[in-house]
């Protein structure tokens, strides 16, 4: 396998930990983000950490998101205090329609196989106008078409 | 929150969203819920009852967890 496969191998591993430990059935496009911003080394991680959106920040971010849209049709989190079930670590769920959308998107925005970096999953990620990660984005205040800019500048000039 | 009180999204992201966000909501509470009843010695047939779903579902969807869990599981009835 390439570097780029191990990698993107490594971010669906990731990235299904992440969905395991929120209780997810799926894999989604907000557990990807996740994973590449626990990937250090990258383009991406760069990119992500430079605008103070590290790991923490998007799960905060996101747990807002969360909190927000059910705040939206009057259902408050805190109104609800059961005991955290227990996750099997064997589990691994399976990447959902957002990842693999995200996926795909990521694919297309290199030109071809060997082009393929981390910052291109990224951009991926991070294209899509609706659902989870573009709205807890503008809840923390990110400017994502901002964001996509400077990702696509250090892929004309970054390896890796 | 009385129904009369619950507020209408305008803008349909944010209803999508809480769509969303309750089917999370619900997952996470089922897996608790399940949880809950398998340790305190409820059967599979009576979990899938409450829930309104078959026993083949259920067990599919939290055996394996369960079992990885420790919790002794009642017999399939």
């Amino acid at each position: 396998m390439s570097t780029i496969d191990h990698y993107i191998n490594d971010i669906v591993l990731r990235g299904a930990a992440e969905a395991r430990e929120e209780g997810s059935a799926a894999t989604e496009a907000h557990h990807l983000l996740l994973a590449i911003a626990a990937v250090e080394g990258t383009a991406a991680h760069r990119v992500l950490t430079a605008a103070g959106f590290g790991r923490q920040a998007i799960r905060d971010a996101l747990d807002r998101e969360f909190e927000h849209s059910l705040n939206a049709v009057g259902v408050s989190l805190a109104a609800y205090d059961l005991p955290k079930p227990f996750r099997d670590p064997t589990d691994h769920p399976k990447p959902g329609a957002s990842a693999r959308l995200a996926l795909e998107r990521g694919f297309a925005a290199a030109k071809g196989k060997k082009d393929l970096r981390p910052a291109h999953l990224l951009l991926g990620v991070l294209s899509a106008d609706v659902g989870t990660v573009p709205r807890a984005l503008a809840l923390a205040g990110l400017d994502r078409a901002g964001l996509m800019d400077r990702v696509e500048e250090t892929l004309a000039r970054e390896s890796w | 929150m009385p129904a009369q009180d619950a507020p209408v999204p305008q803008d349909p992201a944010d209803a999508l969203a809480a769509v969303a966000a309750l089917r999370r909501l619900a997952d996470q509470i089922e897996d608790a819920a399940v949880e809950q009843a398998m340790r305190a010695g409820w059967g599979w047939p009576e979990v899938a009852e409450a829930l309104g779903v078959t026993r083949q579902a259920v067990h599919k969807k939290h055996a394996k967890r369960l079992i990885a869990a420790g919790v002794t599981l009642r017999r399939r009835q």
